[in-house]
């Protein structure tokens, strides 16, 4: 699978290889790609996170696979790998923005919440005797207007208008740079976002899509009603 | 002077392992707990300049919910008037209110904790804290830091309308209904005469700015109009009045 010389510089995540790589950093980037997609998508007053949940096996109870998070009441985040990790990362990024209250009596902006949530994915990449997280994140809220940002293993950050993590992330960013047309009213923002995803996966079912909506009131889980008739519209 | 903070210190290096210095590994503290060390170093405030509310507040269940009123002076020590528009019933989550006496940074401390706690709680469960959780929080956050406030608690869950009193030391207790503050015996004279448990929320609401009135005649430190707050299961309406017989 791999030569020694690579051996000597996979083992800590603490460790450059001599052409300046951290493998454990990359490998967490493995395990993103293999996790289920979500995507993103910034229109002019929303943004929309949609997310594939698949179903393993029909004994799952559906509503136990949680794939999109409501951190403040104007953020919410969507992640692809670990969902355990996910989970420690969301935990997170719900006390920082609570802390921010207390803090300020204001609510964090997006991007202040990325960066802070970002600084504890770097920690874990710099940290002896721990291993990066094995997820990506897509961070979407509004504060003066729809953000969008995406934090990697790493604990790098980027804002993006459209972007997408996990398994066929670049079939659908394929897409996005196809489609995206600014500006976006909030249900082109949706169909594009569905669009995206069924670009991601095959045979994409309506039944297997968790999407949210964040605008200028906060954040909402899109009813059911509303996924069926976006995925008539884009005749999916 | 060190100055208390119930934060979770963000500092960390990479010579430590990450947050587990400050932060066990398994289980995350509450807000108000993550730094309990910082509690033990507030220091006894200066009396003499301290804002208090002196105050005078009521809850009361109603048919429909909770009415929750108090007056609005703030004081130094009664004898000065420091503020005539003092917001002393404040919202906590969607159906949750609190009525509040004492020091006024403690008190604006406390309300920013507890929303900050229930806005977790909610997004954590995707659902918000019963009356009984939201009073037991509120209990241990005075139980834990030497906060000068003394509140009352009214709002209305799946169990319908509920109102509790609580005391600086973190004691809970659950009433019917409940005066607080400099004014309380003044009020209570009032609500003992007056409360009925088949009140509605419009009468319960002109019981309770009757007691507000009340104190406000006698005691010192009440006074300049009153806030009343409509609990149901529908939200928090509040109304600003002058006087008792504006309220409707």
């Amino acid at each position: 699978m791999q030569n020694s010389d690579q051996q000597a510089y996979d083992r800590g995540t603490t460790i450059f290889s001599p052409d300046g790589r951290l493998y454990q950093v990359e490998y967490a980037r493995e395990a993103v790609k293999q996790g289920s997609p979500v995507v993103g998508v910034r229109g002019e007053d929303s943004v929309v996170l949609a997310s594939h949940v698949p179903r393993r096996s029909p004994l799952v109870n559906p509503g136990s696979v949680e794939k999109l998070f409501a951190v403040d009441d104007h953020v919410a985040i969507g992640s692809a790998g670990h969902a355990a990790d996910t989970r420690r990362l969301v935990d997170l990024a719900r006390r920082r923005a609570q802390d921010e209250h207390v803090r300020y009596g204001e609510a964090a902006t997006v991007e202040a919440l990325t960066t802070s949530v970002a600084d504890h994915l770097q920690e874990y990449t710099q940290t002896g005797g721990a291993r990066p997280y094995g997820t990506a994140l897509l961070v979407g809220g509004y504060d003066d207007g729809p953000q969008l940002f995406e934090i990697d293993p790493s604990g790098a950050t980027r804002e993006w208008r459209a972007d997408a993590v996990g398994r066929g992330a670049s079939d659908a960013i394929t897409h996005f740079e196809d489609e995206y047309a600014a500006p976006l009213a909030a249900g082109d923002a949706l169909g594009l976002a569905l669009q995206g995803l069924d670009a991601a996966v095959e045979d994409l079912s309506v039944d297997d899509v968790e999407v949210g909506v964040v605008t200028a009131d906060g954040y909402e889980p899109v009813a059911e009603d509303r996924l069926d008739a976006a995925f008539d519209a884009d005749g999916e | 002077m060190r100055v208390a903070s119930y934060l979770t210190p963000m500092v960390n290096t990479h010579q430590s392992k990450p947050e587990q210095a400050q932060e066990p590994r398994q289980g995350w503290p509450p807000i108000h707990e993550a730094n309990p060390s910082a509690l033990d170093a507030v220091p006894a405030p200066d009396e003499e300049g301290v804002v208090k509310t002196g105050t005078t507040v009521v809850g009361l269940t109603t048919a429909d919910g909770v009415v929750l009123a108090a007056d609005r002076r703030a004081s130094l020590g009664g004898r000065l008037v420091t503020n005539k528009r003092t917001q002393k019933v404040e919202q906590l989550h969607p159906t949750a209110a609190a009525g509040l006496s004492g020091a006024v940074g403690h008190i604006q401390q406390f309300v920013r904790l507890l929303q900050a706690e229930a806005r977790l709680y909610e997004n954590r469960r995707s659902e918000e804290l019963t009356m009984t959780a939201l009073s037991t929080l509120a209990g241990n956050v005075l139980r834990s830091a030497p906060l000068q406030v003394t509140p009352l608690l009214g709002g209305v869950d799946e169990d319908g309308g509920h109102v509790f009193s609580l005391d600086g030391g973190g004691g809970v207790l659950s009433d019917t209904y409940a005066a607080g503050g400099s004014g309380m015996q003044i009020a209570y004279g009032v609500l003992e005469q007056q409360y009925d448990d088949a009140l509605s929320a419009k009468e319960g609401r002109a019981v309770a700015a009757q007691a507000i009135d009340s104190a406000s005649e006698r005691d010192t430190a009440s006074g300049n109009g009153l806030t009343v707050a409509t609990i149901t299961s529908e939200g928090v309406a509040f109304d600003e009045f002058d006087g008792v017989s504006e309220v409707a």
